[in-house]
C-alpha cells in the first residue's frame, strides 16, 4: 500500500451504475456513471438486460480508470460493489441468462404474494427472512415463475441476482452476500443459511442458489482477460459488498443510538441500524443484515419524488424542453408561499399503490379538503407535504420500535432546502443532509476499508463522516402537521375498501 | 365521382381536383398524385368507405368534424386538424359517409429512397433520412390545430393557379415546408416535450427494432424532435454516454447474447447488430470487453 492506492466502488442501481474513486484517506477522487433502460414489456413487468448493464459496467469501469486513474497514476488496491435490492436473473447451466432480470419495482407476482402473506407459512417466513411478503421479493418472483413461467422455471439451472451475474461475468465466481441475500425473503436473517421453508414454497433448492458469503468477502479475482484490457492487476482485490439499503445507511453515518436516516429518490424509505432485529407483528418492517452483527430495518415508500416528477410533467410550467429540474424548482418557489399544512389541503400520494407502512398495492392518490380559497399554489405544495406525511408515517412506525432523536436524509429530492425542511417540521428533529449516490459508495469505500484493516469495525469507520449542514425544526409548522396528520393516516386506512373497487376499475 | 377539373379561384374555400395525368398544372410535378379540396353540403351514403390507401397523403379540415378511421383507429378530427395516411393504411369513414364540411388534401410520390423524397425536393439528405423516419413511424397520424398547413395548402393552390414566373421552385419549395412542418407537429405532439425518459424510452425502442440500420445522431435527435446539440447533451446528462456510444452498448450485449446462444456466425451477427463489417465488430468488441467475439463464445458455451 502507498499514498498512491485507491479504491473503486461500483453501485448497481436501478437505473444506472455509478462508480466512484476514493484515495485510503477516503478522499474522493472521480466518479462516473452509465444508465441502463428498464422495460416495461406488459403492465405490471419491469425488466433489465442483464448483458446491457454488464457492457455498461465494463465501459464506465474503464472510461474511469483511463481517464482519471491510470493517468493521475493511482493504484487500485480493491473493488467493491453495492446493489439495488431484490433483482431475480434466472441463468441456464452454463451460467448464461434466459432472458432479462426481473427488478424490484417489478408487480407480477401480486396473486401470489397476497396468497402467502394470509396464510401462517407467511408470517413464519417473514419472521425468518425479515423482507416482508410482497412482489418486489425474489421468494415471490420464483413463485411466479413455478406457477406462470414453468418452461423458463424448469431450464433454471440457477437463480441469480443481477450483482451476482456481473460478478460472475468478471471472475467467474457465483456468489452472493449476506445483506444482499437477506432482501431475497430466501434467507435466513438469523442462522445466515437459506430458509428451507421459503425454499420448499418457491419450489427450489439452496444449490440453486448463489454461494452465501459475508459481505467483507474478497476471495475474488478478475479473469485474466479483464484484467488486461483494463490495466488492473491479480491483486486488486475484489469485495463482494452489500445491498445500496445497507451501504446508504452505513455512509450517512447513521449508527448507534437515536439516529435513522432517509431518503428520498424516486421511491423513498427510512432505516434505522442496530444489533437487534424489529419484531412488527403487522409485518410493516424489513429487516436486512449489513453484517453478522448489525441489521438495517425499516420500511419503503414506491411514492418518492417520481410522485413530484408526475407532478412537475403534468402542471409545471416548462420554458426549455424537456428541462424538468428547473420546472420543478419553479414549483417549489410557489410551494413555499404557502403556510404549512396548505390551509388544509391534504394529499395521499399512493399513485404506485403503497408499500410501508399499510402495504396496499391498490392504494391510490386523494386530494383531500379541497376548498374554493385552495389556489394552484396549495395543490403543488400540499403534493410535496403528502409525499413527506407517507415518509412520516413510516417514521412513526419505527419510533414504535426505537427512539429517534436525530436524522440523516439524502436523495436528490430530500436536498431541496424546501424538502429538508419540511422533514425537520414534521418529525420535529434536526436534519442532516447528505448526497445518496454519495453515502452508497462512501459505504462501499468503509466495507473496503474495514476489509482492509484501516479500521477495526465499521462501527469505527463511521466516526470519520462528517456531519452536513443541519435544518432546525419550526415548532409552529410542527404543530400544524401534527394536527393534520391524524387526517392522513387515518384516510389511508379508511379508503382499503374504495382503494381496491376503484383500482378494479383502472385494470 | 371526382371530376379532374381547374382551378376557379386560388383559394381553398372552393371544391378542385387536380390529379396526375389529368390536370396539365400538373405537367411539372410528377411527384403530385392529387390535390384538392372537398365541400360536403348533403350527406351520401357510401361515398367515404373504408378502403386501402395507395399513396402517401396529408389531409386538412377546413369545416366540419370529421370522425375517421386511420390505420384502423378511430379519430376525431376538427377544423385546423391534419391527417397523415400512409400507403397501404386502411383509411375512411367507419359509417362509410362523409359529414358536412370541407377538407383539402395532396397526396405525393415520396419514393422509398432513405436519402432522397425525389428530385423536386431541396432537403439534405440527412434531413430527409430523419423526416422519412418520423413520417412513417408516425405512431400518432393526427396533429391538431394546424393553421400553417392550411396556409401552405393555400400557398400551393395559388401558385399552380396562377402559375407566375419561379412557380415550379415555388411549388416543389411548399411541398417540403409542408413535409418538414407535419414532421416536426408529429414529433412534438408524440412527445410533449416534458418526458425525457419516456422520450428516450420509445427512442431506445427504434434503436433496438432496426439495430442493423446506420443510425446517425441527426436521425435519433429528430425522433426526440430535438436539436443534435441539444440532444447530444441532454443524452450525455441522461445516460453517461454520448448518443453513438449509448448505441454501441445496445449493439455489443445484443452481439453478447447472440454469441452466447446460437451458431450464427459472426459476420452475420456483426451486421445484424449494426456493425459495418466483422472486423470493425472484432475490434469494438475486444476493446470493450478484451476478448475477440470467438474467445467470448468459446469460453462462454464450454462453461460446465
Amino acid at each position: 500500500m502507498n499514498r498512491q492506492d485507491c479504491i473503486l466502488t461500483i453501485d448497481l442501481g436501478t437505473g444506472a451504475v455509478r462508480i466512484f474513486a476514493f484515495d485510503l484517506q477516503g478522499i474522493f477522487i472521480g466518479s462516473m456513471k452509465g444508465s441502463y433502460p428498464t422495460f416495461h414489456r406488459e403492465h405490471d413487468q419491469s425488466e433489465q438486460d442483464p448483458e446491457q448493464i454488464f457492457i455498461t459496467v465494463l465501459y464506465v469501469l474503464k472510461n474511469l480508470l483511463n481517464e482519471r486513474i491510470h493517468p493521475s497514476g493511482y493504484r487500485v488496491h480493491a473493488v467493491c460493489f453495492s446493489a439495488a435490492m431484490h433483482s431475480v436473473l434466472p441463468v441456464d447451466k452454463k451460467g448464461n441468462p434466459l432472458g432479462n432480470a426481473i427488478t424490484w419495482s417489478d408487480n407480477r407476482g401480486k396473486q401470489e404474494a397476497r396468497q402467502l402473506r394470509s396464510s401462517p407459512s407467511g408470517k413464519t417466513i417473514y419472521d425468518a427472512t425479515g423482507t416482508p411478503i410482497h412482489p418486489m421479493s425474489p421468494l415471490i418472483k420464483i413463485t411466479w415463475m413455478k406457477n406462470e413461467d414453468k418452461h423458463r422455471f424448469h431450464l433454471t439451472a440457477r437463480f441469480l441476482s443481477l450483482k451476482s451475474y456481473i460478478i460472475q461475468q468478471l471472475t467467474g465466481e457465483t456468489i452472493i452476500d449476506y445483506s444482499l441475500a437477506s432482501a431475497t425473503g430466501l434467507f435466513n436473517i438469523h442462522s445466515f443459511q437459506w430458509e428451507e421453508a421459503a425454499l420448499d414454497y418457491a419450489g427450489i433448492l439452496a444449490s440453486q442458489l448463489p454461494q452465501l458469503v459475508p459481505i467483507f468477502y474478497s476471495d475474488l479475482r478478475l479473469r485474466p482477460e479483464y484484467q488486461a484490457s483494463l490495466g488492473l492487476d491479480a491483486t486488486t482485490r475484489i469485495i463482494a459488498g452489500a445491498s445500496d439499503g445497507c451501504l446508504a445507511t452505513l455512509g450517512a453515518g447513521v449508527w448507534g443510538e437515536g439516529k435513522a436516516t432517509i431518503t428520498v429518490e424516486q421511491s423513498g424509505a427510512v432505516r434505522v441500524v442496530g444489533k437487534d432485529v424489529l419484531i412488527d407483528e403487522k409485518q410493516r418492517l424489513f429487516n436486512y443484515v449489513l453484517t453478522q452483527d448489525y441489521y438495517v430495518s425499516g420500511g419503503p415508500t414506491n411514492n418518492g419524488g417520481v410522485i413530484f416528477e408526475w407532478f412537475t410533467r403534468e402542471f409545471g410550467s416548462f420554458r426549455k424542453a424537456f428541462d424538468l429540474e428547473e420546472a420543478m424548482e419553479g414549483l417549489i418557489q410557489e410551494a413555499s408561499k404557502i403556510p404549512a399544512g396548505s390551509d388544509g389541503l391534504l394529499f395521499l400520494p399512493y399513485l404506485l399503490g403503497e408499500r410501508a407502512p399499510i402495504w396496499n398495492a391498490n392504494a391510490r392518490g386523494v386530494y383531500f379538503g379541497l376548498n374554493m380559497q385552495h389556489r394552484q399554489q396549495h395543490l403543488i405544495r400540499a403534493t410535496i407535504e403528502g409525499i413527506l406525511f407517507e415518509i412520516y408515517s413510516i417514521g412513526k412506525t419505527l419510533e414504535e420500535h426505537r427512539a429517534i432523536h436525530t436524522l440523516s436524509i439524502n436523495g436528490s429530492f430530500a436536498a431541496y432546502p424546501f424538502w429538508a425542511q419540511l422533514i425537520a417540521d414534521m418529525f420535529n428533529k434536526p436534519v442532516h443532509v447528505k448526497n445518496n449516490s454519495d453515502s452508497i459508495g462512501l459505504g462501499a469505500f468503509l466495507v473496503a476499508a474495514t476489509e482492509m484493516g484501516m479500521y477495526q469495525s465499521l462501527e469505527e469507520a463511521t466516526r470519520g463522516i462528517d456531519v452536513p449542514g443541519m435544518f432546525r425544526p419550526d415548532k409552529n409548522n410542527h404543530e400544524v402537521y401534527m394536527r393534520l396528520f391524524p387526517i392522513f393516516e387515518r384516510l389511508s386506512s379508511k379508503l382499503a375498501d374504495d382503494f381496491e373497487e376503484i383500482a378494479g376499475l383502472q385494470s | 365521382m371526382r371530376i379532374p377539373g381547374r382551378l376557379k379561384r386560388p383559394d381553398c374555400l372552393n371544391p378542385f381536383l387536380l390529379q396526375k395525368g389529368f390536370s396539365k398544372e400538373l405537367d411539372l410535378f410528377p411527384h403530385i398524385l392529387e390535390f384538392g379540396v372537398k365541400k360536403i353540403q348533403t350527406i351520401r351514403l357510401t361515398s367515404f368507405p373504408v378502403e386501402k390507401s395507395n399513396s402517401f397523403s396529408i389531409y386538412y379540415i377546413w369545416d366540419g368534424r370529421y370522425d375517421w378511421l386511420i390505420d384502423d383507429r378511430p379519430y376525431i378530427l376538427y377544423p385546423a386538424d391534419l391527417a397523415l395516411v400512409l400507403p397501404g393504411q386502411p383509411f375512411g369513414s367507419p359509417r362509410g359517409t362523409l359529414d358536412i364540411g370541407s377538407y383539402g388534401w395532396i397526396s405525393l410520390d415520396i419514393g422509398t429512397a432513405d436519402t432522397s423524397l425525389g428530385p423536386f425536393s431541396g432537403l439534405s439528405p440527412t434531413e430527409c433520412r430523419s423526416i422519412r423516419k418520423i413520417l412513417l413511424l408516425n405512431n400518432v397520424p393526427v396533429a391538431t390545430s394546424m393553421k400553417e398547413t392550411g396556409k401552405l395548402f393555400q400557398q400551393l393552390a395559388q401558385e399552380l393557379h396562377l402559375q407566375e414566373i419561379g412557380y415550379q421552385t415555388r411549388t416543389n419549395q411548399l411541398i417540403d415546408a409542408l413535409l418538414i412542418l407535419t414532421a416536426r407537429q408529429l414529433i412534438q405532439q408524440s412527445h410533449s416535450q416534458r418526458d425525457f425518459s419516456g422520450s428516450f424510452m420509445k427512442l431506445e425502442q427504434e434503436l433496438r427494432k432496426n439495430l442493423s440500420h446506420q443510425w446517425a445522431v441527426e436521425e435519433m435527435a429528430a425522433l426526440v424532435g430535438l436539436g443534435t446539440t441539444a440532444f447530444t447533451e441532454k443524452v450525455k446528462t441522461y445516460t453517461g454516454f454520448s448518443p453513438l456510444n449509448y448505441l454501441i452498448n445496445i449493439r455489443i450485449s445484443e452481439a453478447i447474447k447472440l454469441l452466447k446462444q446460437t451458431e450464427t456466425n459472426l459476420t452475420d451477427i456483426a451486421l445484424d447488430t449494426g456493425f459495418y463489417s466483422s472486423q470493425h465488430f472484432s475490434t469494438t468488441f475486444k476493446k470493450l470487453t478484451g476478448y475477440t467475439p470467438s474467445q467470448f463464445r468459446k469460453d462462454n458455451t464450454d462453461l460446465p
